[in-house]
């Protein structure tokens, strides 16, 4: 029966938008018709795939003008997962670029209806997340604070109201929920097929059920997602074993007992039918999206979390977009393919992990969340010292990184429980380490950071570099400069620290999870000249901050030689010994605003140096520190970073870098054009560094990132990322401020004056907290003087 | 009880002699209550304290006494386990016992002969009158206190033998078929007289698994479970590299490993006798370079185990004629051969399946039938009375006129219930040498009355063997695990339930019997009764991570209704050492799980 309808529907398609839909031979029903038609030679697009992300990528390429693509699809169109899809289209998202995914998508159903003429069995619904805890309902917080500015309904409710707008629900376990009026229901399959041709219920989400329940023609259709999930295809078996799977209530028993205890009335209903579907999923439960780092003009778009119906659209869009424009209108990093390396496709790994994240997709998501499945992948050669001394673990791109260290006379197993919105347990950790910064110094092992070098046998590596750079990096041999890799737009594609080794010769220090993205920029923008040489060096190089003003003691103790800016400037980079291991790179930066150094130390030599380091540091009163404290030191100085506070639609100039940016250095790098404009122009955000005033710490939510920020009243942008600063006593929170006219909403120019001179406001979780905007970091924070008459006993004690 | 403790000991020296054993076997399910406690096989086990394999006939006159008593205290021998009091009585027993042991060396100490009752059985029932009294009284005049272990300690009982072996997977190229297996040991003997054995061939393909069900002492199936797998090993090996193995040992280089074994920590080799031990193994593969004709044929796995069984067998009886200078190897190569044990081996390679089986340890396979439900190969005959033609062999093997002679009361020569086994050189040597070895022993050896026993009807040795049957099988996708044990565990259920048991427990629950709706009209309410049902009843499994485990949890628990009962659980295995043997024997399972994909895969490349 699908498939007439489908006939059909082809038939039409391929008179109006212009593109062509091709069954391949395997599937047996098709398999006539598909042999009639044979297949083009050659065309401008061919998308794999005719579930709902293929044929909306395909309709949004046509939409844009592309004609001519083909779409091939192994059996039936939106016979894949997007067959079993429930077809609930909710809005309530963690991450931005989610939920205008999912905006996007439902306002694109809405019309496709009208557009086509196919029923898509689109319904606003609205929906409703009950939360039976307390945590839950911070956590609808947020993500309702969130909707509301960007103009998407959503409301906290009680009970009782809940009640109201479903009367089987059962309620009384429940603390609150939250309504999204404007939430819809679909039939996910009518919805691709709609695509490829160009009064009721709300739906109910019980995420600590782990279920969600919705009307169905008639009916309920009632489903989740289990805590013992099966993985299913990773030894590579056919998508067509889908057909195959057998209905397991026993696997469904614990999402019945939940349903029927959400909705007791339920008990007298007859099953008609129990639907067993496969979905993909992610390590990371966000999509995969973006072109091939490896094949030029290999797209994807897959790993869909179940969400597939949700983002189908605006993926499609985004991507599409991506697709003829070269980059897509939104910021889409989070879910660029990219963010992966090979490190992320081994198949133990992706079998542990995706067994992990499943369970995650009705997991409270609290902040600073680590994965527990597929760890330890990537370690620095210290991991054993580290962890022996109380380490607890973090890892980005695989490698593990630590976050503080655990005091031999804590409780551990109460501080790894401290998943919380409010104060975390590790505060008083943190807080010692980060005092130990300020105050003596520090140890961190920040081997993670992506390392290249770039070398050539004549001027060829500098001149690429001031191509792709936006600073200037005709500096003299020794120096290091900050800079950004910027776009044609003008955007960071990744913010840098580059050391001239030599004349020839760059070091260039990035974000841990730009290894791949990185990579493939330089190599996708470098002549291919056999003289000049491009490495990646992450692997041979451990690296440790020491920040704090007893750093350049304990170095120069280790290398008998003068440390004091008078020898060693900041910002310098040298090669020296450290204890009896020659060529390490020693630099002059902490990435903290701190006085310390960077040392860089070829692997083999990493335990003899941490351990030099580490007995000799004990008459400074060294200790360990992980990346919280570092965190709390950069936010707390206006230290924005890449891929949190910044992204490829940021420039320069929208985050006070107009330092790092030579216009005039002589020549044309790539972003120039746009750059030059916006300052002529002006920008229409800017990033600012907020300092709660009536926050207490002890007792008020904390800010994470996302929370939305108010300026006299109004929405002007959201916040990316957050710390608490043991100086200043106060969270800080940095965002970005937007203008947007009162009558049109449109985005306007934002000055400084129109930064200082307004009023602040942060939301965190519906409650306000005022805030000071700040342009500048606190100056009070960079002075290194240590007062005499502050001295105490206790200065001696060590820490 | 302080007063029979005494007479235990003068008691247990002239001892409770033998016909007793057939009384004994008539008083089959012992009842306590409503709990069926014991089922003991028909006519294959003996469910007298001590050893069930071998029996002596009687010389005392203490029969009456024995056959009289019996009834009694097994029937009250529940009200006296719940009571904490008589834990008291029970030590006093056991305190006995070890004293015996110390005081005269007289026995093989880690065996328990059918002629010599237990201390602390004898504590029981020599002191007729007070017994009686005692018991009765405590029985009607106080409500038993409750004697359970909680959960926690079942479990830790259960597990303390437990392994696992998970071959590695690399990163999804794994071409073993065998995934893994669990393996444990649960003992009634103390000390235990079962081993079991895992290994890995490093020079050949496939892995190497058995068990080794020990009687009349341990040193038997000990020896048996360190060296079986070597002499299987190196009869596979190809002549170059046994060649290659040679010149090293000649020239002192290190050699090439053969096996990787995969023990628990409890599983122990002996060193005193390892370098003993390499030097008959050597003196086997040098026979086999010797041996070895230049044309380089197939080594065939069957032969190859047989050899082995035999050739270390062998070596065992050698080992304990010729001797050994040093006093306690001495005596240890005698206890070895003196004593006896089956051995039931697997030999996975790939899809080939053999089974070399000497005794009445079984293989069973568990294959998964299309519609999800588990049946039972059995891979192995055991080599006893019920096994006709194991009659017929022995019947041919001697002359006519002890036909009637070498199996009497289902064992063999009326003493020995396995038919094939290793060691039990009472069964194999001549009288004459049997004699002179013995004299020309060590004392323990000849102070005791149990090597010293002829069998009776023996005129034409050897009665005995250790010759394996060895069964093929090609491993299908269906086949699913396979389980070695020991007769302590197929006693106690039957091979049906067995797979059934650890086919569930392997696939979990969904495999069992899926539920279906389609075309029934089902509520919600129901199915959700249903699937609860069916939750409670398969919570047992999650304790357990082993599969072995898990099925001694049935083994030792199961009531009438097939499910684990915790209060029969925790009775059984809060018996205390000295009683635990008249319930149940020792059971040692080894659980392989197959790789269907992979034999999947051998399957399509033919």
């Amino acid at each position: 029966m699908m498939f007439y309808r489908l006939l059909s529907i082809v038939g039409r398609q391929r008179a109006s938008p212009g593109w062509q839909n091709w069954s391949s031979a395997r599937n047996s029903t098709s398999a006539a018709e598909a042999r009639s038609m044979a297949l083009p030679t050659q065309a401008q697009v061919v998308i794999c795939g005719g579930g709902i992300t293929g044929t909306s990528v395909a309709y949004h390429l046509s939409k844009m003008g592309w004609k001519d693509i083909v779409l091939l699809e192994q059996g039936r169109l939106a016979a894949g997962s997007t067959r079993f899809c429930a077809g609930i289209l909710s809005t309530a998202r963690h991450l931005t670029i989610e939920q205008k995914m999912a905006d996007y998508s439902n306002k694109l159903y809405h019309q496709l209806e009208q557009e086509t003429g196919i029923q898509t069995g689109y319904t606003r619904t609205g929906s409703i997340f009950l939360a039976q805890t307390q945590d839950r309902l911070i956590s609808l917080k947020r993500i309702n604070a969130g909707l509301n500015v960007i103009g998407i309904p959503s409301e906290i409710i009680s009970p009782k109201k809940v009640a109201e707008l479903h009367h089987l629900l059962n309620v009384h376990d429940l603390v609150g929920a939250m309504h999204v009026p404007e939430d819809a229901v679909v039939s996910s399959a009518d919805v691709a097929l709609a695509l490829a041709s160009a009064a009721s219920q709300n739906a109910i989400v019980d995420a600590d059920g782990r279920i969600y329940i919705r009307n169905w023609q008639g009916g309920i259709l009632s489903g989740g997602f289990e805590k013992n999930p099966k993985p299913i295809f990773t030894e590579g078996k056919n998508q067509l074993e889908i057909q195959n799977l057998q209905e397991d209530w026993d696997h469904f028993e614990p999402l019945l007992s939940s349903l029927l205890r959400r909705m007791p009335e339920l008990e007298t209903l007859e099953i008609m039918k129990l639907v067993n579907c496969p979905e993909t999923f992610t390590p990371d439960m966000r999509c995969i999206m973006g072109e091939s780092p490896a094949v030029q003009g290999y797209f994807v778009l897959a790993g869909m979390n179940s969400a597939g119906l949700s983002f189908g659209g605006g993926a499609g869009k985004y991507l599409a977009e991506w697709m003829v424009h070269g980059y897509p209108s939104e910021n889409v990093w989070e879910l660029d393919l990219k963010r992966f390396g090979a490190l992320q496709s081994s198949r133990t790994f992706l079998r542990h992990r995706v067994m992990e994240v499943m369970p995650l997709m009705y997991d409270l998501k609290v902040p600073r969340w680590d994965f527990q499945t597929g760890r330890q992948l990537r370690t620095s050669p210290l991991y054993d010292r580290l962890d022996a001394q109380g380490a607890r673990w973090m890892e980005k791109h695989g490698f593990e990184r630590p976050k503080y260290f655990v005091p031999p006379d804590k409780d551990l197993l109460a501080l790894e429980q401290s998943k919380t919105f409010y104060k975390p347990d590790w505060f008083d950790i943190v807080e010692s380490e980060v005092k130990c910064c300020k105050e003596a110094v520090c140890v961190i092992d920040m081997s993670s950071f992506t390392k290249f070098e770039i070398t050539s046998t004549g001027d060829q590596a500098l001149e690429v570099l001031q191509y792709l750079f936006s600073n200037d990096l005709d500096v003299p041999v020794g120096h290091i400069v900050h800079t950004g890799m910027l776009n044609e737009g003008g955007g960071y594609e990744n913010d840098c620290s580059i050391a001239r080794l030599n004349k020839r010769s760059f070091f260039m220090i990035s974000p841990t999870d730009q290894q791949v993205h990185c990579w493939a920029w330089l190599k996708k923008h470098m002549p291919k000249d056999s003289n000049l040489l491009l490495e990646d060096v992450t692997w041979k190089y451990t690296a440790l901050n020491l920040i704090g003003p007893r750093a350049v003691d304990v170095l120069s103790e280790l290398s008998y030689a003068p440390m004091t800016p008078d020898h060693f400037p900041s910002l310098f980079c040298k090669e020296m010994s450290v204890g009896y291991a020659n060529g390490i790179r020693v630099m002059s930066m902490t990435h903290t605003g701190e006085p310390g150094f960077m040392l860089y130390i070829p692997i083999e030599y990493a335990l003899h140096v941490y351990n030099e380091v580490m007995s000799v540091g004990q008459k400074y009163g060294i200790r360990n520190a992980g990346y919280y404290a570092l965190r709390s030191l950069r936010i707390e100085k206006f230290f924005a970073f890449w891929g949190q506070d910044i992204n490829n639609l940021t420039t320069p100039l929208e985050c006070g870098r107009e330092s790092r940016v030579k216009l005039e250095k002589g020549m044309d790098f790539i972003g120039r054009d746009a750059l030059l404009q916006q300052k002529q122009n002006g920008v229409y955000k800017r990033l600012t560094m907020f300092i709660l005033d009536d926050h207490d710490s002890d007792l008020d939510l904390w800010p994470w990132w996302g929370e939305p920020i108010y300026r006299n009243g109004q929405y002007v942008g959201k916040t990316t990322s957050s710390a608490y600063s043991y100086s200043l006593e106060r969270h800080v929170c940095l965002g970005f401020v937007h203008n947007f006219s009162e009558d049109t909403g449109e985005e306007q120019v934002v000055t400084a004056d129109f930064i200082n001179r307004g009023e602040y406001e942060i939301d965190i979780a519906g409650y306000r907290f005022q805030a000071k905007a700040k342009l500048y970091p606190v100056a009070s924070l960079f002075t290194q003087k240590r007062r005499k008459d502050d001295m105490e006993l206790s200065d001696l004690h060590g820490k | 009880g302080q007063a029979g403790g005494e007479g235990s000991r003068s008691g247990s020296c002239t001892g409770l002699r033998g016909k007793s054993a057939e009384r004994w076997r008539r008083c089959r399910p012992l009842l306590v209550g409503k709990n069926r406690l014991v089922s003991c096989r028909a006519r294959r086990m003996c469910v007298c304290p001590g050893p069930r394999r071998i029996g002596i006939p009687v010389r005392s006159s203490s029969l009456p006494l024995f056959s009289d008593a019996m009834p009694a205290p097994t029937q009250l021998f529940f009200p006296l386990i719940r009571n904490c009091e008589l834990s008291r009585i029970y030590g006093t027993a056991c305190y006995c016992h070890h004293k015996h042991l110390c005081c005269s060396s007289s026995y093989i100490p880690q065996s328990r002969l059918r002629y010599t009752p237990h201390p602390a059985y004898a504590t029981f029932c020599r002191p007729k009158e007070n017994w009686w009294q005692y018991t009765q009284g405590r029985r009607y005049a106080s409500t038993p206190q409750k004697f359970y272990l909680t959960p926690p300690q079942v479990n830790s009982i259960l597990k303390a033998n437990e392994y696992s072996f998970k071959v590695p997977e690399f990163d999804g190229k794994n071409v073993s078929s065998i995934l893994g297996f669990d393996s444990n040991q649960l003992p009634a003997n103390a000390p235990i007289e079962d081993r079991r054995s895992a290994a890995t061939c490093l020079q050949t393909r496939g892995m190497l698994l058995g068990v080794f069900d020990g009687h009349a002492g341990c040193a038997c199936s000990q020896a048996v479970s360190e060296r079986l797998f070597y002499y299987i090993a190196v009869s596979l090996l190809p002549h170059e590299t046994l060649l290659e193995i040679e010149n090293a040992v000649e020239s002192g280089r290190a050699l090439l490993p053969i096996l990787q074994w995969h023990k628990h920590p409890n599983d122990y080799f002996s060193k005193e006798a390892s370098k003993l031990y390499f030097n008959s193994l050597r003196t086997y593969w040098q026979e086999l370079i010797d041996l070895n004709t230049g044309e380089s044929t197939d080594i065939d796995v069957k032969e190859a185990l047989i050899n082995a069984f035999k050739r270390l067998d062998n070596d065992i009886s050698l080992e304990a004629q010729v001797g050994d200078p040093n006093s306690f190897l001495n005596y240890l190569v005698l206890r070895v051969a003196f004593s006896g044990a089956t051995a039931c081996v697997a030999h996975v390679d790939g899809v080939d399946l053999h089974v070399a089986n000497t005794g009445d340890s079984r293989a069973m396979l568990g294959v998964q039938e299309e519609d999800g439900s588990w049946s039972a190969v059995t891979l192995s005959n055991d080599h006893n009375a019920q096994n006709e033609r194991e009659l017929e062999r022995l019947k041919l093997e001697h002359p006519k006129s002890e036909a009637k002679s070498v199996v009497k009361q289902d064992r063999l020569l009326g003493l020995l219930m396995p038919f094939r086994a290793f060691g039990d050189v009472k069964f194999k040597w001549s009288i004459d040498l049997q004699k002179r070895v013995i004299e020309s022993g060590p004392d323990q050896l000849n102070d005791n009355e149990y090597t010293k026993f002829i069998p009776p009807n023996y005129h034409t040795p050897p009665y005995l063997t250790a010759e394996p049957e060895v069964t093929y099988h090609r491993l299908r996708p269906q086949d699913k695990f396979l389980v070695l044990a020991t007769d302590g565990l197929w006693e106690t259920m039957h091979r049906q339930d067995v797979v059934r048991i650890v086919g569930e427990y392997l696939t979990g629950m969904h495999h069992q019997q899926p539920i279906a709706v389609g075309g029934y009209k089902v509520t919600l309410g129901q199915m959700h009764g249903l699937l609860t049902e069916r939750r409670t009843k398969m919570s047992s499994v999650f304790e357990d991570q082993n599969a072995a485990t898990h099925l001694i949890r049935h083994a030792v628990g199961n009531n009438e209704f097939g499910t684990v009962d915790h209060e029969r659980l925790s009775k059984m295995l809060s018996l205390p050492e000295e009683l635990a043997r008249m319930y149940r024997d020792d059971i040692t399972i080894i659980v392989v799980q197959f790789n269907s994909h992979v034999v999947g895969a051998y399957q399509n490349q033919e």
